[in-house]
Formats: C-alpha cells, sequence, structure tokens
C-alpha cells in the first residue's frame, strides 16, 4: 500500500515534469507544490479540464507493470521538479502592502523586477496578479483595495517595459485569505499580490 | 423559487369595523429610551380543523414582531386572566378590567380558520384603556406563509401608535461563506425564514435590492472573473450587466428604479458610474485618482454619498448629482466606509476605524450632528438602513465569528437577526412590497 503510494507520487511528479518540460501545459503557477492545488481553479474558467487532467494522470500510474520506473529515473525527476519549482518560487514570491495601503513598498520592487525581466524573456507568457487585503476593514472596500493593491503591480511591471496586454488583474478582496488567522501576523501574509503565470 | 410566489402572495385585506381618522400618536419613536407599551398577544382563536397551528403560529410572530420593535414588550400568556373563547368576540365579550389588571395597554385579538390551503385570520388591536377598538383586518393568504400575515398585522399595530407602518414584512439580504464559496440569502425580519440565493459555490456578494423589490442586483465570480448580475424574482432568471474590466460592485438603484449606481475599474481607476436602463448607458458621476466605491443615493435621488480614499483615508463624501464639490462628512476615524443614505433621508449611517475597531456611526447628510450608534468588543460594520429609517442592519463579527444584528436608530433596542452563517456581509434591507 506503502509502496504503491510513493509510486504514484513519483509517477505523477515524473508526470509533471514532462508536462512542464514539453510546455504543453496551458496553464501553470510558479508557486510550491502546494499551491498548485488551488490555483487552477483562480486563473481557469473551466476548472472541471484541470480535474480531468489528473484523473487521467493517475490512471495511467495504477497499472503497476507498466512503466516500471527506476530509482534513478526518479531520484532524477525529483532533482528536475525541485529545481524548476525552487527556480521559479525565487523569482515569482508574492509581495506585500501596508495596511490600507496599495503603494509598491520597497520590498516589493526586487520581485517585481525578477519578474519584469522574466517576462521580457518570455515573451509570450502572460501575468494574471490577484489582490489580496487582510480581513480587516468592509468588504466591499477591500474589494477595491485588492484591485488597486493589483494595478500598482501592473503599472510597476509596466514600467519596466512589459506590454499592458499581458498584464491582468483580479481582485479577491479579503475572500481568499493566505493565514486564515485573526492577528497582525496573519493580517501581514493576507495583504498581498500573487503572480499566476500563463502560457 | 422559479416563480417565487412567496414574493406575489396577494393577501386580501378587509377592514373590520370603524378605523380611527389618523393615527393616534402616543409615542414619538424618534425619542431615545422611550417606555415600552405593555401588550397582550392571547393565542388566536382556532375555527375549524387544521387551524390550531395557525392560531399559534400567527399569535407568536407577532408577539415577536412587536417585541423586536424596541416600542412594545410582550406580557406572559402565562398570566392572561380572561380565555379567549368565541364569547370574547360578541358585543361586550372582552373583559377590560382584566386585561388592565395585568398592565396591559394593548390587546391583540383574532381567530383563524383554514379554506383549503389559505387561511383567513380576522385580527383586532384594541386599547385596554379606553376599551376602545384602534383598528380590524381580515387577512385571506397561503396558509404556509400565515407569518406574512402576522407581520403585515404588526406593521398595523406600529402605524396605530407610532404613524408611520412597520417593516416586519420586509426581507435582508446577505453573503456568507457555504463551502468554499460565498452566495447570497434572504432573511425575514425573525431570522428564521432564510431562502438562498446564489448556489454556484463562486464568490457571490454585494446584493442590492431594487426599490420595488423584485429584483437583486449583486457581484459574482461565477465565470472566474467578477461581474454583475440582475436577479429578476418575478422570472427566476439572472441577467448579466457587466463582466469586462476588474473589480466592479452594484451600489444601489436610483429611487425610480431607472438606473443603477455601481463601481467600475476602467483603465485602472476605480470610479463610480450610473447604469441607464433601457438606453443602455453607462455614465462616470465620481472619478478620482484613488479608490471611489460604494455608492448610497438619497431618497430624492438627487445626491449621492460614496467612499473616497482622496486624502489618503477612506471617508464618506456627498456629491450632488447635478454638479458640484463632493463635500466630506465623515469625521469620526480615520478610516470610513460603507455609507447608507436612510430612506426618510434624515441620516447617513457609515462603518468608521478608531483605536483598531470598527463601530457604526450615523451623521446628517450635511455633516452635522455625528453620533456614535453601535460599538462593541468586536467589529460592528456595513450598515443598511431599514425602508421606514427607523432601523439599521449591520453585521457584528469578532475573530471569524460574524452575526446579523439590528439596532434601532436611536441606539435603543439593539437586537440579534441570525448567527450561524460563517463570515456574514454587506446585508441589504429590502423596500417594502
Amino acid at each position: 500500500m506503502r509502496r504503491a503510494l510513493r509510486i504514484l507520487v513519483m509517477a505523477t511528479l515524473l508526470a509533471f515534469v514532462m508536462a512542464m518540460s514539453v510546455s504543453c501545459a496551458k496553464r501553470a503557477t510558479t508557486k510550491g507544490e502546494g499551491e498548485m492545488a488551488t490555483k487552477p481553479e483562480v486563473v481557469s474558467s473551466r476548472p472541471e479540464i484541470k480535474g480531468e487532467k489528473v484523473e487521467e494522470i493517475k490512471e495511467e500510474v495504477i497499472k503497476p507493470e507498466e512503466g516500471q520506473v527506476t530509482e534513478t529515473e526518479m531520484a532524477k525527476a525529483e532533482e528536475a521538479g525541485r529545481e524548476m519549482m525552487a527556480k521559479e518560487e525565487i523569482t515569482f514570491e508574492d509581495i506585500h502592502f501596508d495596511f490600507d495601503k496599495y503603494f509598491i513598498r520597497d520590498d516589493a520592487k526586487p520581485i517585481l523586477e525578477k519578474l519584469g525581466k522574466y517576462l521580457l524573456e518570455n515573451p509570450s507568457v502572460k501575468v494574471l496578479i490577484e489582490g489580496h487585503c487582510d480581513e480587516r476593514g468592509t468588504n466591499e472596500y477591500n474589494m477595491a483595495l485588492g484591485e488597486k493593491r493589483a494595478q500598482a503591480a501592473k503599472n510597476y511591471l509596466v514600467g519596466l517595459g512589459v506590454s499592458p496586454d499581458r498584464i491582468d488583474t483580479i481582485s479577491y478582496g479579503e475572500e481568499r485569505p493566505l493565514d486564515p488567522r485573526h492577528n497582525e501576523e496573519a493580517w501581514a501574509k493576507n495583504r498581498r499580490a500573487h503572480f499566476n503565470i500563463l502560457r | 423559487m422559479r416563480k417565487v410566489a412567496v414574493f406575489l402572495m396577494m393577501l386580501s385585506v378587509c377592514l373590520l369595523g370603524s378605523v380611527p381618522s389618523g393615527a393616534i400618536v402616543y409615542i414619538d419613536i424618534n425619542s431615545p429610551g422611550g417606555v415600552k407599551i405593555p401588550v397582550a398577544v392571547p393565542y388566536l382563536l382556532p375555527e375549524g380543523e387544521g387551524a390550531e397551528k395557525y392560531a399559534r403560529g400567527i399569535s407568536e410572530v407577532l408577539g415577536e414582531d412587536l417585541t423586536s420593535s424596541s416600542i412594545f414588550t410582550l406580557i406572559d400568556r402565562d398570566a392572561y386572566l380572561q380565555e379567549v373563547t368565541p364569547q370574547i368576540f360578541e358585543p361586550g365579550g372582552i373583559s377590560f378590567s382584566d386585561w388592565k389588571m395585568i398592565g396591559a395597554d394593548s390587546l391583540v385579538l383574532g381567530k383563524v380558520s383554514l379554506k383549503g390551503n389559505r387561511v383567513v385570520a380576522e385580527l383586532r388591536l384594541y386599547d385596554v384603556a379606553v376599551g376602545k377598538l384602534l383598528v380590524g383586518k381580515i387577512y385571506r393568504g397561503p396558509a404556509r406563509r400565515f407569518d406574512m400575515i402576522a407581520h403585515k398585522f404588526a406593521n398595523e399595530i406600529l402605524y396605530q401608535y407610532t404613524g408611520v407602518k412597520g417593516v416586519f414584512d420586509t426581507e435582508i439580504a446577505f453573503s456568507a461563506r457555504k463551502g468554499k464559496g460565498k452566495e447570497i440569502f434572504i432573511t425575514d425580519l425573525t431570522g428564521r425564514r432564510i431562502k438562498q440565493v446564489t448556489s454556484n459555490g463562486s464568490i457571490n456578494m454585494f446584493p442590492r435590492w431594487s426599490p420595488d423589490g423584485y429584483k437583486l442586483a449583486y457581484l459574482s465570480y461565477r465565470r472566474g472573473k467578477p461581474a454583475i448580475y440582475i436577479r429578476d424574482f418575478l422570472t427566476g432568471r439572472d441577467r448579466l450587466l457587466f463582466r469586462t474590466g476588474g473589480f466592479k460592485s452594484p451600489g444601489c438603484f436610483s429611487p425610480d428604479g431607472s438606473s443603477l449606481f455601481l463601481t467600475l475599474t476602467r483603465n485602472g481607476n476605480v470610479d463610480i458610474y450610473r447604469y441607464i436602463f433601457g438606453e443602455e448607458k453607462l455614465v462616470r458621476v465620481v472619478s478620482g485618482y484613488g479608490i471611489e466605491v460604494s455608492p448610497s443615493v438619497s431618497p430624492d435621488g438627487k445626491k449621492l454619498a460614496f467612499v473616497s480614499d482622496r486624502t489618503g483615508y477612506p471617508q464618506i463624501y456627498v456629491t450632488s448629482l447635478e454638479g458640484g464639490r463632493p463635500v466630506r462628512v465623515s469625521f469620526a476615524g480615520y478610516y470610513s466606509t460603507s455609507p447608507s443614505w436612510s430612506p426618510r433621508g434624515d441620516w447617513i449611517a457609515f462603518t468608521s476605524m478608531s483605536e483598531g475597531k470598527f463601530s457604526i456611526y450615523v451623521v446628517r447628510p450635511d455633516g452635522s450632528d455625528q453620533r456614535l450608534l453601535v460599538t462593541g468588543d468586536g467589529s460592528c460594520e456595513d450598515p443598511s438602513f431599514s425602508p421606514d429609517g427607523r432601523y439599521v442592519v449591520y453585521i457584528y463579527r469578532k475573530k471569524g465569528y460574524s452575526e446579523l444584528r439590528i439596532t434601532s436608530i436611536t441606539g435603543f433596542g439593539d437586537r440579534l437577526l441570525l448567527r450561524g452563517f460563517k463570515e456574514i456581509g454587506s446585508p441589504s434591507w429590502s423596500p417594502r412590497r
């Protein structure tokens, strides 16, 4: 049982890495594995397609006699996946904002510069910027505030030379907190702009 | 929910006996801390099979309504000396001295019968002190909406004592978490009859009533990007109004229902627009460099209260729709949002933060006479006025817990309307129908 699970995880990872390298994946996110599960719902207007794909991959790997992946292959795949994620995680970190503010803080600028550079080097890539707020304040004002945060990040990228056509924004206000707790630490995390890379 | 018969329910009403010409204004509801009127509401007399349930039901809802108004206090039913029998309805059948003895100023008597799936209720309100009928009415309606009959008569009772009809038959729309999504719900004023308006598992928020109470504009993320829809309860259909662009939010309908004030993001700017139905035209009414959001129109349709962060912090402004400079009216704290203009025109309620806590304030539309209305150990937010301008519904929330509460504009008679939902938001009080 455990072994089967392990093979499943490995094979899924391998399939994922292959999919990424062939660049046939229409949409992918740029953050850690934990985020992968939640992102498609955000960026895809047809989340059910994503679900089917995951299903297909699972069906493939459950057959034990087929495609016995060697340990080294697995290790390679693992490493490749880690590298890819590690590389992209550095590039596309969330940026954070002060309470009730939407100006770009100094600590956000290096992240945006990296993202801008990446976008200029990869002209086919588009980005969807999500604006988020902490739970304090009224929902409607926070929705507007989230939009202004996403817009501020967009403007910064446009200032770096990225075409505005390649940047879309969406506000989730206080509806999708990263950290559900009700304290300063959580609030600081939740006041963010998140970048979804669309290939 | 397709035809929404609940909204279309027609109650035929007949007058019983003579109604006093003009209402007797016993109390000034606007004066704080007024004395409450003790009222006796014995169970109605059931006539015929199956009427018992409705006899009790109507009496109970009536009692709750009157108590919730913060104008009446209900005398315990165990204390009543005279029993309700058929004889009580005969001339001279009411022993007013018995009712006086238990301290009742006011007495509600009635009987109910069932005709198929419709109820017929005869209801009478008496002034105990002078032994006089104040108002009597016969209601006929679908049995399952017996509560509406109680609400309608409670409205009449309030009218007799205050000169303004009650709002017991109105409803409140709100959003709340359900599963992964946020859906829109409607509750009656008892908090027990709740209808779910949306069920798409996405984010649905900011319900706003049309002036006739048959439509609800709202925001939905059901297609990924935020879009404004209008639900028509008469047809059960949704109309997609705006989809393109970023953040958007329905603000309020104009008092004549011919247009919708809303917030839209265009070219990165969050501004307030007016969408004119029929002409399908969009006119920008308030603009700025930052955030202009949450329009609330005055009852004469000539002015607009809204939120702007033009000074660096969100505050409430009032602008004339005929032109002119917006005037700031909120001076409570450095963060003030969500204005609601009273349908009576005399107050604007809003949320304001001071010392990290959100409270509800009211202010005159010219910015004078600002008062703190509700505060607590959690946050009090998002006020919405009742159609008679006497009450405000608002959200109370604290560390993930939330509830809907109703407070009297005098600041007295704050009560819980609804709990048990997660992340209750943006309540909107329906007009009278």
